[in-house]
């Protein structure tokens, strides 16, 4: 397996363990030291159907999970109907014999050797860590030790039954599968706890959301964490409250998150608008599902980019971004959280399911990032909307000696309402040059990601980066792939020398919009644009082969 | 700052019932800096609205919100500031119309705020429309015929929620609703007063609160007579309807932590990183 990459599938239904399973290959992958990239595959429900889980390991960067498997557990029938196809070459299926009569690969009664012990569905999943472990040659101690460790609830249980699977397997499959140890351990995240850190990491003080998958861990974290990192976090009534009662929380002074998908990102947006308006700095997240509107809460998609970029009713400044890794999902939401407070205007990091929610390796260097710190009033008289040259008027928190009013109607430097027509053309004018020094600050920080060289310009963004760049090394592709980190401002500065040469896209959309926007903006002529719209990621191999047909 | 009147110009109607409410607040401002609640450390917001004006009219500090969200926006405030004492102007569309989920959870999580609802029981603002409180038979733009809807009784509503303060007061008796703002703002926890307020141009009931509003001599004993009160139709009583002691929600969320001012350093928040992600 030098090199190369190896896959563990494990699929069953929502309620056996399938994701924990899923997660403890990771750990024990991460663990030896070696790369991870771990999706989730889950429906919106508590019990029954279908979920699985793809780890996909390697000695070096690995961008994705890759659906042919070397290890194959389907735990029920229907996991082995799907799953079946998605056996490398060489690779084993494990199936559950005692709802498969004599398949392809090896049977293993997990059921009944499950029903020995209480509560016999959550077992499940640990049959499936023990065909793993057995397929890689683990000891049993080792597996023992890994089996106290993960599974300590009832841990005796847990113990007979995995000795029990792996006294099964072990004749049939012990060793097959020769994974060396990679160089050194590397934390696991998925990108909504990597997103949750970097804002951390810039200062986040309070984070304010209401459930909706896939943005809900970020809660979740933060929630779990709360004490560890020092960080507030409420969940009030609706997303109105959300946004509003953060935006008056960034007014008291505090460094403000909110997090949403779609519908619950749509309920926000007249209070996007306020902060807009107001001058609040406010970080907010949204996490795409395939919409319109209910649409598939559990699956990805890229259709929110337009929306993203048109938040808010009314003109003002606007930053959005989109992380093309988890690593950089930590970067860039500590980087955002720096810019909505130095340009006091929201910001949106738009992300999808397919990034929030998988699992990789990554290395943070926790010096690199910065805490956010707004450009503060000094001596003398305060006006909160003072009309300076590059319309940043310097902030002020309360309790203050000083008047700070901050108005969603139009108004004067102090805040107070107007209706003049001077001070309303001066007031957009004020908002406008923010927004132009936005823009001239952007072009010294790092907006766009080039990897590779020559061959087709690729464009990608979000999510779909990490498809592609792996799609590159499965494929043996040469290709020069652009990421713009930042989707507003567009930096089209950075795009423009692509102007004329061979351009492919990739975008989770059915309309292309990342495709359209590029023509619009930056002026680029894609020849192809490559989309998937099924709610799936992309696969790398057949992605790579898509990449080909159009190169 | 001054007498916190603000330069601009006042456009309520003459004769406006909010001009009772921005007096009365003035005073309540003046007699809570007595007690040592410097005017420094109180935030007001407002929605949008006649009553809104009330924030371009008073110099002190805080955010002119959205229709219906003013709760929220000092709920936020108070979360990341403890140290300031919290004030939401509303009308009864902002607060029983658009807002009336953030009045039903304030008062459900016992915020430690103060909303002051000017309840003239139309939209003057947007020309004289009925509103959650308007009786039934209003007839207003939207409802030529006469609003064919029964109306909230905000008492009860606030009181059935949770809210460990609920008051009323009469723009038209400015010395006491200025005490029973006193008591709503110094009173830990969520605060709501309701204030009869007339609009002389599209809902004048200065004859009818004239007539009927009484001011009580003491607080009801208990909860089931608060509820009882608040429903009288024939008299309105004035005054404190209830008030009890339970935990405020900004201390059960993170005890005496004060997100703005206890805020790690940076140094420190990164070590806390560094622990939690550590392989």
């Amino acid at each position: 397996m030098n090199g190369e990459v190896f896959t563990f599938f494990v699929g069953g239904k929502a309620g056996a363990g399938v994701k924990k399973a899923g997660s403890v290959a990771a750990r024990l992958f991460s663990q030896m030291g070696r790369r991870v990239f771990e999706m989730d595959d889950y429906q919106s429900l508590i019990r029954g159907g279908h979920s699985y889980s793809v780890i996909s390991t390697a000695t070096r960067d690995v961008t994705s999970h890759h659906m042919q498997g070397h290890v194959v557990v389907a735990l029920d029938k229907r996991s082995y109907d799907i799953h079946a196809g998605h056996v490398a070459d060489g690779g084993i299926l494990v199936y559950n014999s005692d709802q498969v009569d004599d398949g392809d690969g090896i049977g293993v009664p997990f059921t009944t050797e499950a029903k020995k012990y209480p509560k016999p569905d959550l077992r499940l999943g640990v049959g499936a860590v023990v065909a793993l472990a057995v397929a890689i040659g683990m000891e049993k101690e080792r597996l023992g030790n890994l089996i106290e460790n993960e599974y300590a609830r009832d841990v005796e249980s847990n113990l007979n039954y995995a000795n029990a699977v792996y006294d099964i397997l072990y004749p049939e499959m012990g060793g097959r599968f020769a994974v060396e140890e990679g160089d050194h351990a590397r934390p696991l995240l998925t990108g909504n706890e990597a997103i949750a850190l970097g804002a951390s990491a810039a200062g986040l003080d309070v984070y304010f959301a209401y459930p909706m998958t896939p943005s809900s861990s970020i809660l979740h974290y933060l929630a779990a964490h709360d004490r560890d990192l020092g960080v507030t976090v409420v969940h009030p009534e609706s997303e109105i409250a959300v946004i509003n009662m953060a935006i008056g929380a960034s007014f008291a002074g505090a460094r403000a998150m909110v997090g949403s998908s779609g519908g619950g990102f749509a309920l926000m947006e007249e209070a996007f608008s306020l902060a807009g308006m107001v001058e609040a700095p406010l970080l907010c997240v949204l996490s795409s599902r395939p919409g319109p509107s209910t649409g598939v809460p559990t699956y990805t998609e890229q259709g929110d980019l337009r929306f993203a970029l048109g938040q808010g009713h009314g003109e003002f400044p606007g930053i959005a971004g989109s992380p093309g890794s988890v690593e950089e999902a930590f970067y860039l939401a500590a980087e955002m959280m720096g810019l909505v407070w130095r340009f006091q205007t929201p910001g949106i990091l738009l992300t999808e399911k397919h990034l929030s929610e998988s699992t990789m390796t990554v290395e943070i260097d926790l010096s690199r990032v910065e805490q956010a710190e707004p450009e503060m009033h000094g001596q003398g008289e305060y006006k909160r909307y003072l009309d300076t040259p590059s319309g940043v008027s310097p902030l002020l928190f309360p309790p203050s000696d000083k008047l700070i009013k901050w108005n969603s109607y139009e108004h004067d430097e102090l805040g107070i309402t107007t209706e003049k027509a001077e001070l309303i053309a001066k007031m957009h004018e004020k908002r406008r040059r923010k927004g132009e020094a936005l823009a001239e600050h952007m072009r010294g920080v790092r907006t766009v990601n080039v990897y590779g060289k020559g061959g087709p310009a690729i464009f990608a963004y979000g999510s779909t980066t990490m498809s592609v760049l792996e799609a590159l090394r499965v494929g043996g592709i040469e290709a020069t792939v652009v990421q713009p980190r930042y989707l507003e401002p567009l930096p089209v500065w950075e795009l423009e020398r692509y102007r004329g040469s061979k351009a492919i896209v990739v975008e989770q959309s059915c309309l292309g919009t990342f495709s359209s926007l590029l023509r619009e903006k930056a002026g680029i002529e894609p020849t192809a644009t490559v989309k998937r719209y099924d709610g799936r990621p992309f696969e790398p191999a057949e992605l790579a082969d898509a990449i080909k047909r159009e190169s | 700052m001054g007498d916190l009147t603000t330069y601009a110009e006042n456009t309520w109607c003459p004769g406006c019932g909010n001009f009772g409410i921005l007096n009365a607040f003035k005073r309540a401002v003046g007699r809570l800096e007595e007690q040592g609640i410097e005017r420094q450390r109180i935030m007001i917001s407002a929605g949008i609205g006649c009553h809104a004006k009330i924030f371009d009219y008073l110099e002190l500090s805080g955010l002119y919100s959205i229709h219906g969200r003013s709760m929220a926006t000092v709920q936020g405030m108070k979360v990341a500031n403890p140290e300031l004492k919290v004030v939401a102007f509303a009308g009864d569309g902002d607060a029983f119309g658009e807002g009336i989920a953030h009045m039903i959870f304030g008062a459900k999580r016992n915020a430690d705020i103060t909303v002051v609802v000017h309840d003239n029981g139309v939209y003057g603002l947007t020309t004289g429309q009925y509103t959650p409180t308007s009786e039934k038979g209003f007839r207003g733009r939207s409802t030529p015929r006469g609003s064919i809807e029964e109306p909230l009784n905000p008492l009860t509503l606030m009181l059935e929620a949770g809210a460990t303060f609920v008051a009323r007061g009469y723009s038209g008796k400015v010395d006491h609703l200025a005490e029973v703002m006193v008591d709503a703002v110094v009173h830990e926890g969520f605060s709501f007063v309701q204030v009869l307020q007339p609009c002389v141009t599209f809902h004048d009931t200065y004859k009818e609160y004239n007539a009927k509003v009484e001011i009580m001599e003491s607080i009801p004993a208990s909860f089931e007579d608060a509820v009882a009160i608040a429903r009288y139709r024939d008299r309105l009583p004035i005054g404190v309807l209830y008030r009890t002691e339970k935990p405020v929600y900004h201390r059960e969320l993170h005890g005496d932590w004060n997100p703005v001012s206890g805020r790690p350093a940076h140094g420190d928040r990164v070590e806390r990183i560094r622990r939690l992600v550590a392989p």
